[in-house]
């Protein structure tokens, strides 16, 4: 039966990657994996049908991808006129042997022309980056804001927006949308910077040893933030270590002193040095934090420092953002803004988009969305969360992706988190670790009950049938087509 | 092994689009995720012609433009009643399927009047909901409050006439229907939301509302208007032992624009929301008294008609007495009313496959009764045709 079915798949992938649209799957499959061949090809080996890869995104037309697309069909076109030419030039048997080879491979030597035409431009692009880099370091050594660098294996994105909010009360602050994390995304901001910004905030990308380095290096930071580090990206760091190395290579460019550091991280905390300045939920040594409470409202607390209190609320939701409230109040402090603006500052902070980002349906369910929230210390805190609120709760999630060689030790902590917080329903996505969160529910004597769907459009329609007033509905992380 | 499930719906009726949301929400949305059943989503088209097509059990394939003309490009398909119903898809490829249970989704005449409950009967396939004679006596208003006041049960006075008798004597329709006292509804008999019904305050203004409800129907009725009047609807389920939903206070009575608002105009609110979820108060803020007597009396209306599987019975109470009549019984609410029963705590999906549930367990009980049995009476006539038996 089984090798039926692989049969059925194997002929199935065979003639999908003859089919027209072979061509827009490449490019789109190439830049979804932002370029980096060897996810390309991870991904490719996976595909069961081309027809079908652009499933929660779609190809966006750039300069790049239109080139591409172009060169895919020029290719593909070519390779078929070549084998009608052999055809008919060369003599008997080979034409045939030839021409069938040229036909039934040319998917094969279109792909292999993108590849090869994906890793010229890098090479071409390589002096440009170096340029952009040189110039964007000389803006920034010209301009007169605080840089603050944040490096971490999660929580990048939140503590940028938390940063932001707290330091706008009382400084012009700017900071790059979205995830721009890399060299050339840095770039494209700084450029766009008009200069009388009194603090600049960036995000440092990881993704290979080497790289929170030479973004520092670029940034050139006066104040740091490490976020902490876990299992996410592991599949490219292959140990732990090397993830630690490389968040903490921003330590190499910022005074101790200067340098926050998430306590609650375990990794991050062992590497820390004297100096540094730790911050967890509790608050920081000069911050303290009491009386917390959360709820889809947000979250409600004290802020405390030499006797003096402020009572503050945040609506975002979650008691794990104190931590980053916490360091952004403590650098709010340290550049010289009063109680007030910090209060005001920590009031205008919302929930970020896809991040434990509540919503309400029409018919009364609570909705919170965490699909963007993909590593375990942001599932931790998304289970934390859930477990706190009322009601029939249901946590969705397809898993957790690179984690490595730690994957199944990951997924069955999750399981027995979610069975210790008493989950009263936990939807499982049939990926290929599905079955390590199975185990740790068992593990961890999981009470409720388990349902399964094959991919999460499935879930969410059978939770629309399935859900009644006054349920929670949490989605942890959504795979991009490329896990999918 | 997965149920063959039809949902049949469209029809030729003026609520044909309505019946297009209810068969998509909830009805194959839940079917579908449940994953036991196979779907064909039957569609009658506002001509007569059916259609089955799985593109169809998509909601979205009926809001892009054009559809009824990608409709009729599909292959039409006919029924088989043999040992069941079967669709038949004919022509050179032709193919069969064997439908195991049917979810009858047709608004309006039809579907909700008892005709595609006596074509099922012919085939022997199981169905959920009303059987023909509940839904045919729901549909006719002066045979519903027949049946009730027969059983005790209140109803508000009225008088009904046809069309013939108004056209032969109107003073004595004239002066059946003066019995009343202003104001009164004039209703044709077999329509609902609202179409043709007119209230009436004076006599001058009566006999405008006869002419325009006898435009809609051969069969009209005049009621009092119950003033002030708290308007109570409520969903109920199940065959012999019925349970009940929330008491439900309509806000805005016109159905269709609920339907039309809510559904197609916005396909967002299409997701989750149900009819009237917005214009209406679930649960009616009522005394528990008052809403007690409603769940009571309206489980007698709905064993007094015969009705199974589901149904939603309305209710007109005088604001200052409570004195309740009962008004109408639908025997398809729209979009099975699922907003109220989420509220009852039945989530869509246990609805409707508790609606499945109800229906195989009538059919079980159905072919219990025998309906045919051997006789040797055509050896026996003769050629007169007499048998000599009275039959």
């Amino acid at each position: 039966m089984n090798n039926k079915r692989q049969t059925v798949n194997g002929a199935k992938r065979w003639l999908s990657r003859r089919h027209w649209n072979y061509i827009r799957s490449l490019v789109y499959m190439l830049q979804a994996s932002e370029y980096i061949i060897v996810d390309f090809l991870k991904w490719h080996e996976r595909v069961k049908d081309f027809r079908f890869v652009e499933k929660r995104k779609h190809l966006t037309f750039t300069p790049k991808t239109v080139i591409l697309f172009t060169l895919g069909w020029i290719v593909l076109l070519a390779t078929l006129s070549g084998a009608v030419f052999v055809f008919y030039t060369i003599a008997s048997p080979w034409n045939y042997l030839l021409a069938a080879l040229l036909v039934f491979e040319a998917p094969l030597i279109a792909m292999v022309s993108l590849l090869f035409f994906v890793i010229c431009m890098r090479f071409a692009q390589y002096p440009v980056e170096q340029f952009f880099i040189a110039r964007t370091k000389k803006h920034l050594i010209a301009h007169r804001g605080i840089k603050i660098a944040i490096a971490g294996s999660f929580g990048k994105t939140s503590m940028r927006e938390v940063l932001k909010a707290v330091l706008s009360e009382g400084r012009k602050v700017a900071a790059p949308g979205e995830s721009y994390n890399t060299p050339l995304s840095i770039a494209r901001f700084v450029k766009e910077l008009k200069g009388d910004e009194d603090v600049l905030i960036f995000e440092l990308g990881e993704y290979y040893p080497g790289d929170v380095r030479k973004l520092a290096q670029m940034v050139r930071p006066e104040w740091g933030i490490i976020t902490g580090v876990n299992e996410a990206h592991l599949e490219k760091f292959g140990v732990l270590k090397n993830t630690t190395d490389t968040v903490f290579e921003l330590a190499e460019s910022v005074d101790a002193s200067r340098l926050y550091v998430n306590g609650e991280s375990e990794l991050a905390r062992a590497r820390s040095k004297g100096g540094n300045i730790l911050y967890t939920r509790s608050g920081t040594e000069e911050w303290q934090v009491k009386n917390p409470n959360t709820d889809l409202s947000g979250i409600t607390f004290t802020l405390l420092k030499n006797g003096v209190s402020i009572n503050v609320h945040s609506s975002v939701c979650g008691l794990h953002v104190l931590g980053p409230l916490s360091a952004a109040v403590h650098i709010a402090s340290r550049l010289g803004l009063a109680s007030h603006e910090i209060s005001d500052g920590i009031a205008k902070t919302k929930p970020f988009a896809h991040r434990l980002e509540p919503k309400q349906w029409p018919d009364g369910v609570t909705f919170i969305d965490d699909s963007y929230n993909g590593n375990p210390d942001g599932a931790r805190a998304a289970i934390e969360f859930l477990a706190s609120l009322q009601g029939r709760r249901f946590y969705v999630t397809p898993g957790l992706v690179e984690a490595g060689l730690r994957i199944k030790e990951v997924h069955e902590e999750i399981g027995k988190q979610l069975a210790k917080a008493g989950i009263e329903k936990v939807v499982l996505i049939r990926t290929s670790v599905a079955s390590y969160m199975e185990s740790g529910l068992q593990a961890g004597d999981f009470k409720g009950e388990i349902l399964r769907y094959d991919d999460m459009p499935s879930a969410l329609a059978a939770l629309r049938a399935l859900a009644l007033p006054g349920d929670v509905i949490l989605i942890q992380n959504d795979w991009p087509d490329q896990y999918a | 092994m997965r149920k063959n499930i039809a949902v049949i719906f469209g029809g030729k009726s003026a609520e044909h689009d309505i019946s297009i949301i209810t068969a998509h929400v909830p009805i194959i949305d839940s079917l579908l995720v449940n994953g036991k059943f196979d779907v064909w989503p039957v569609y009658i088209a506002k001509g007569g012609s059916w259609y089955a097509d799985k593109a169809m059990n998509n909601l979205a394939f009926f809001k892009q433009d054009a559809w009824e003309e990608k409709v009729a490009k599909m292959k039409k398909i006919g029924l088989l009643f043999d040992n069941g119903l079967e669709l038949v898809w004919p022509g050179l490829l032709s193919k069969k399927v064997k439908i195991d249970i049917v979810f009858p989704a047709m608004h309006g005449t039809y579907g909700e009047d008892g005709s595609l409950m006596g074509l099922l009967r012919m085939a022997g396939a199981p169905f959920v909901g009303c059987d023909l004679a509940a839904s045919a006596v729901a549909m006719d208003k002066v045979l519903t409050k027949q049946v009730v006041a027969a059983e005790g049960m209140p109803v508000v006075p009225y008088v009904w006439f046809t069309r013939t008798e108004w056209k032969e004597d109107k003073e004595t329709v004239l002066t059946k229907a003066k019995t009343l006292s202003m104001p009164v509804f004039v209703k044709p008999v077999h329509l609902g939301s609202s179409i043709g019904m007119t209230r009436v305050k004076n006599e001058k203004e009566l006999l405008n509302a006869i002419e325009v409800a006898l435009h809609y129907d051969d069969k009209v009725l005049v009621e009092n208007a119950v003033e002030p009047l708290i308007e109570i609807t409520l969903p109920i389920m199940g065959n012999d032992k019925p349970r009940v939903a929330e008491c439900e206070r309509p806000l805005n009575k016109t159905e269709f624009f609920d339907f039309n608002d809510k559904y197609l105009a916005n396909g967002k609110k299409s997701e989750g929301s149900g009819a009237n979820s917005a214009y209406s108060e679930v649960p009616a803020n009522i005394d528990d008294d008052l809403s007690n007597k409603v769940k009571e009396l309206g489980v007698r209306v709905y064993k007094a008609l015969g009705c199974a599987g589901i149904a939603r019975v309305d209710f007109l109470i005088r604001a200052d007495t409570k004195e309740m009549y009962v008004n109408e019984v639908n025997t398809l609410p729209g979009s099975l009313y699922h907003h109220n029963w989420k509220k009852a705590g039945v989530s869509n999906m246990e609805l409707v496959l508790e609606l499945v549930r109800l229906a195989e367990d009538r059919f079980v009980r159905q072919k219990e009764t025998t309906y045919t049995f051997h006789s040797d009476i055509l050896q026996k006539v003769g050629s007169s045709g007499k048998v000599g038996l009275k039959v």
